[in-house]
């Protein structure tokens, strides 16, 4: 296998157009795994962790801009991330391990697109964009129509996700976000749950939600947001919302938990909202 | 003056001999050793449970570059028996295969890219027969047999009887449950591996990550037909064993590799996914419990039926059975019982011996048994369990007298002034929202030794090397427990030296004297015993012969002191060095051996086993948890831990913690995440991602008390407490969760289990009743 | 292919295959075995090493992504006094956070990293720091005990 490790956007797309079998690498945490596994064969990799491009996080007029080569670690550290989005520092910091989290990237957990990807529930509820780009040059799309199914994304022969754009959640006072894994690190989910919400007079204005791990990709429900509002945040109002919850989510059965199980956590996590 | 930063005698908090090099990355494992021209040697694994092979075609395997041999059946020179009592494993199937790890051929390559494309290669034509999958698919009538034996696929049946069981029928309460254990894996982070190589003189050298390396021997020569004196094993420190690295796991492949290698060294090491395939695990177990007790709590008699699921080998599975059966009542007094095992041949992956040997499992079922029998009678837990707990003179449920140190009563009565158990009311009231919480306690024992019918004895040696150290030659594997160390300490102890002045040799076949395998909780006890007798005759000798030098008529009135002897009378002082100088060097050695005492008592129905049973000599422990549990999700979470043990008189406190501790870990895995899944008997978790081990964020802060007794046949009071602290976990927390109103039967309490108990669905199966 | 990197403060050069992993490098060619392999998947932390200061799972790391970087393992934690225990080495040992000892190593990497970084983290802090080296041996209870005193030495040496 060559590994080829570009330190400039023109020397990636020269080797993306002389190698078009390459995998492309970000952190590794995911694709030399799969590699070592033996269910993907590369003759060529190319690694994005020299792109300087790739490592800014910049605000720009109320949203962030994240580089897709930044590890989570830095989206941690960073004090815009931990002002403004507290809800992605929830799960960026749900995810694998410290060590994990030193390599891995939030280019590489999207393009993954795993159905229990740890940061997709929130940026699917925050409204994340991305960035993509190419040779011919970058087009915007929203995260939810760049994942088409497990594993699956929208991105092209000869490009890449270059970053992340995540808007500010203004007035979102319910930043919530939930997971459950096996274990309180180094877990794979089993169901997570993302949820903003925006009360006014104590009644809840507008709320999005998100699960993952309960579908091919992430679940959301707009039958379930549109039953809360209007409502107060009661345990009452959210067993209706759970219980819309569990006709949404479309989950399956493997090692770590049951299909009935997942469907019923689905719902129970939205009750969670009553103890905040 | 020099100044020592911690005093090394016996009883004090001491760092560990072996730390700093660990510490500093420098300490070699077996797995660190890549011997210069080494060669890779690689098993390949059947991949089906249960079969027959018709063909291995090497053909390809064998024409690749960089292949050296491509070994099958044909080419084992032996009997290709492995196995400790049941001699029922090959080294490389020949006709069948009885589960998915079993190896096929052997392979050994230049490089291990090579030899992993060289086992990819191989076409093994297996023709599958029906697959034995369960204990209950294992008895029916139609099963297929995993080995030809008359008994079907009953390994063995046994019946421990005291009393009069048919009491039970009479008892004023009378309780009966189900239960069940997983199979857990070892998951030592240093998976099995070692070093091979056949010298010019024919022997063969290995360098093992083994914890018994004077049986590998006996086992390899057995198993290929070799001259077990031309066989040298070398035993490094072990990257974790908790039993899984006791009989045969790389061994055999590897001197049969070194064999066909031409005089190269050749490594294997399994990596983590052939290691849960191919390495051993713990038992399942079922478990039928009927209870009897009268109206105050007194127990009465117990009925209970026990099957082990073995796996495709026997390993040590009857006598794991046979401790699951001397265990069943727990360590109370109770008159009456009849204890029923089976022990089950399956295609599952093999079961064999694992901290908690067959009580790990049996805990479970008979502390469940106390704190249901609590709740009938609405009595204190702790207080029917102090009501019944062993003391001294008593007869266990095995019928075996208390005749050594028994701290049972004292922990469970040291545990009751605890504040984690004081304030457990105000504890569980203050529980969040959607939280609920228990607190619960369990009382465990674990016969330590190799019990009756098999010698458990250690040599040990120590000498006075020619630069004036002392090296004490270690015969029993370290896996990481600290025996190593502690023999260091008594060592100093004896001979009154600093650490400075100590040497030590880990266990070689070569070097050091059989002292049997690193197991049952007997390795610092037997080793010790042996090694304390050894100390005190090379005390009495260097005494002795520094009297010859300064012209003193005997040796009364010296004193070893720390590099040196000292005549007290005189001060005149020769240092080690000068006597060593003087002494030949078989003088400067001295050997003693051990053997640990065992009951001459036998339980009815105990004669059905050759070995391993009945013990004397147990250790205890009390144990309580604090559990809150996640009403929504059904995620259990041990806040806090607390552990009272009797491990006699504690020789070094941070190594007797570092035991609990590191046992409660495991058993708290045990209770809550840890289970290797099968669907067919294929395992579904096949790797560290799957197979959930417990991280920083799982466990809560350990507290281990101990409660000192004194056990006179020990080296310096000490019994051993390896394994009696993994026992009390999957009971203590099924106790708490017995509190917060979630009966458990079946663990582990996963989070799926739990929410389906807290929406009122029974967590046990319909079975006939009480028989 | 070539490859140059500073290896425990050294610079050093060597002729590898790129797509070999970091750790086997490491281990096979450098002869260093501090980093050790429990799981290859990035589960268990033995093989962490520092990659410019950044601890990182040298399993899941090709040769190649070494080119030009400084890289550190156990053996190197304490350049000014190799002979001497590095601060977190020596609390680990004195408060026996060593039992078999082969996740030592990465345990290491990861809380020695973690003082770099934080003064006195909580009990609390140094669990979550360490949860992504897995430890079969001590319940963690004595790792955490060993950072909370290395950082208490440690901050005593600064103040």
């Amino acid at each position: 296998m060559k590994v080829h490790l570009p330190e400039s956007l023109d020397a990636l797309w020269d080797l993306l157009d002389q190698h078009p079998q390459a995998g492309i690498m970000a952190g590794g945490t995911d694709l030399l795994v799969s590699l070592r596994a033996g269910k993907q064969h590369l003759p060529t990799v190319i690694c994005l962790e020299r792109l300087a491009p790739l490592q800014t996080i910049e605000p720009l007029d109320q949203t962030l801009r994240i580089g897709a080569g930044v590890t989570l670690t830095r989206i941690l550290e960073n004090s815009l991330v931990h002002t403004h989005l507290p809800l992605l520092h929830k799960s960026v910091a749900s995810l694998g391990s410290p060590l994990v989290r030193n390599m891995a990237t939030l280019g590489g957990n999207i393009c993954t697109a795993s159905p229990a990807g740890d940061t997709l529930p929130a940026l699917y509820v925050l409204g994340a964009k991305l960035s993509l780009a190419s040779a011919k040059g970058r087009r915007i799309l929203p995260l939810e129509s760049f994942i088409q199914g497990p594993g699956k994304t929208a991105l092209a022969k000869g490009e890449i996700l270059d970053s992340v754009i995540i808007p500010f959640p203004a007035g979102f006072g319910v930043q919530h976000f939930e997971k459950l894994g096996q274990r309180n690190a180094l877990a794979i989910s089993v169901v997570s749950f993302a949820a903003l919400i925006r009360t006014q007079d104590n009644l809840v204005q507008r709320a999005r939600f998100a699960w993952g791990s309960v579908g091919p990709t992430i679940v959301r429900s707009p039958q379930a947001e549109k039953a809360l509002e209007g409502n107060p945040l009661s345990l009452e109002a959210l067993l209706r919302v759970a219980d819309l919850a569990r006709a949404a989510v479309e989950p399956i059965t493997d090692v770590r938990a049951s299909a009935d199980y997942r469907r019923r956590v689905a719902g129970n996590m939205v009750l969670r909202l009553a103890a905040l | 003056m020099k100044t020592l930063s911690f005093i090394e005698d016996i009883g004090r908090r001491s760092p560990r001999f072996d730390a700093p090099d660990k510490a500093r990355g420098k300490e070699k494992f077996a797995s660190d050793l890549y011997p210069e021209n080494l060669l890779w040697a690689g098993a390949l694994r059947a991949g089906i449970p249960h079969g027959e092979i018709r063909s291995i075609i090497v053909d390809r395997a064998l024409s690749m570059a960089g292949v050296h041999a491509v070994l099958t059946r044909k080419d084992v020179p032996g009997p290709n028996r492995q196995g400790f009592v049941y001699w029922d494993m090959p080294v490389l199937c020949g006709k069948k295969v009885r589960h998915a790890g079993d190896a096929v051929a052997l392979v050994i390559a230049e490089t291990r890219e090579i030899l992993a494309k060289a086992l990819e290669s191989i076409q093994v034509d297996i023709s599958p027969l029906p697959v034995v999958d369960s204990i209950d698919a294992a008895l029916s009538d139609q099963a297929p047999k995993v080995h030809d034996l008359t008994t079907g696929n009953l390994l063995k049946a046994a019946t421990i009887t005291k009393g009069d069981p048919a009491v039970l029928a009479t008892c004023d309460i009378l309780l009966e449950e189900y239960f069940s254990t997983p199979v857990q894996e070892h998951a030592y982070l240093e998976t099995e591996n070692g070093v091979a190589r056949l010298d010019k003189e024919g022997i063969l050298h290995l360098i093992v990550s083994t914890q018994a390396p004077f049986r590998d021997r006996l086992e390899i020569a057995r198993a290929l037909g070799l001259d077990p004196g031309k066989i040298h094993i070398t035993a490094p420190y072990l990257g974790g064993g908790f039993g899984g690295k006791d009989g045969a796991t790389v061994q055999c492949l590897l001197a049969l590799a070194a064999l066909h290698a031409k005089g190269r060294p050749v490594k294997m090491w399994w990596d983590r996914e052939e290691s849960m395939v191919a390495g051993y695990k713990r038992h399942a177990a079922r478990m039928h419990y009927c209870l009897g007790a009268k109206k105050d709590g007194e127990l009465v008699a117990l009925k209970c039926e026990i099957d082990y699921d073995t796996g495709a080998y026997a390993h040590l599975g009857v006598e794991i059975m046979a401790l699951g059966l001397e265990h069943a009542a727990g360590p109370y007094r109770i008159p009456n019982m009849e204890a029923k095992g089976r022990c089950i041949y399956t295609n599952n992956p093999i079961a064999g011996a694992f901290r908690g040997f067959g009580v790990a499992q049996v805990s479970f079922a008979f502390e469940g048994m106390m704190d249901r029998l609590a709740l009938k009678l609405n009595m204190d837990p702790l207080a029917l369990r102090r009501k019944n707990a062993l003391i001294r003179g008593d007869k266990n449920c095995a019928d075996i007298t208390m005749t050594h140190s028994t701290g049972m009563a004292e922990c469970l009565l040291r545990l009751a002034d605890h504040y984690l158990w004081t304030d457990r009311g105000k504890w569980v009231a203050a529980a969040p929202r959607f939280k609920r919480r228990g607190v619960g306690i369990s009382a465990v024992f674990n016969g330590m030794g190799y019990g009756h019918g098999l010698p458990d004895y250690a040599v040990a040696k120590v000498r006075l090397t020619q630069s004036g150290t002392i090296r004490v030659y270690n015969g029993v594997s370290d896996m990481g427990q600290g025996n190593a160390s502690t023999f260091v300490q008594m060592a100093v102890e004896i001979l009154c030296q600093d650490r400075e002045n100590m040497e030590l040799v880990q266990p070689d076949t070569d070097r050091t004297h059989p002292s049997g395998s690193s197991s049952a909780g007997r390795t610092t006890y037997t080793y010790g015993n042996a090694l304390i007798k050894a100390c005190t005759a090379l005390r009495d000798k260097l005494c002795n012969r520094a009297a010859l030098m300064l012209l003193m008529d005997d040796a009364r009135g010296f004193a070893m002191v720390p590099g040196a002897v000292r005549h007290l009378a005189t001060g005149k002082e020769i240092s080690l060095a000068a006597l060593a100088a003087i002494m030949h060097p078989e003088d400067r050695l001295c050997v003693a051996d051990h053997l640990m005492v065992t009951t001459p008592e036998m339980p009815q129905g105990g004669e059905a086993f050759s070995l391993g049973f009945p013990h004397l000599i147990y250790p205890f422990a009390a144990h309580l948890a604090r559990v809150e549990v996640d009403e929504l999700t059904g995620g259990v979470c041990v806040k806090d831990y607390l552990a009272f043990t009797d491990g006699g008189r504690v020789l070094n406190p941070q190594t007797f913690e570092q035991q609990v501790q590191g046992a409660v870990a495991q058993g708290i895995g045990y209770a809550l995440c840890e289970a290797v899944q099968t669907t067919q008997s294929l395992i579904s978790t096949r790797d560290l991602s799957t197979y959930i081990l417990p991280t920083s964020l799982d466990l809560p802060d350990i507290q281990s008390h101990c409660v000192e007794t004194i056990e006179h046949s020990g080296p310096f009071g000490m019994k051993g407490i390896g394994e009696v602290g993994l026992n009390g976990p999957l009971p203590a927390i099924g106790s708490a969760l017995i509190h917060a109103g979630l009966p458990m039967n079946r663990a582990p309490f996963t989070p799926e289990r739990i929410l389906a108990a807290l929406q009122g669905q029974a967590d046990k199966k319909k079975e006939p009743p009480c028989r | 292919m070539q490859i140059k990197f500073t290896l425990n403060h050294q610079p050093v050069t060597l002729e590898a295959d790129p797509s070999m992993r970091a750790i086997d490098l490491l281990r096979e060619h450098c002869g260093l075995t501090g980093p050790k392999e429990g799981c290859s998947t990035g589960e268990c932390g033995a093989c962490a090493v520092w990659i410019n200061g950044v601890t990182r799972l040298s399993c899941l790391m090709l040769a190649a992504q070494l080119q030009g970087q400084s890289v550190v393992t156990v053996e190197g934690v304490n350049p000014d006094s190799p002979d001497t225990l590095h601060p977190v080495q020596e609390a680990f040992v004195n408060c026996g956070a060593v039992q078999c000892g082969y996740c030592t190593p990465g345990m290491i990497m990861t809380a020695a990293q973690l003082l770099a970084c934080e003064r006195t983290p909580s009990r609390e802090r140094i669990r979550e720091a360490i949860s992504g080296n897995l430890c079969r041996c001590t319940g963690y209870h004595k790792i955490v005990d060993a950072v909370e005193a290395a950082a208490q030495a440690m901050d005593r040496e600064i103040s």
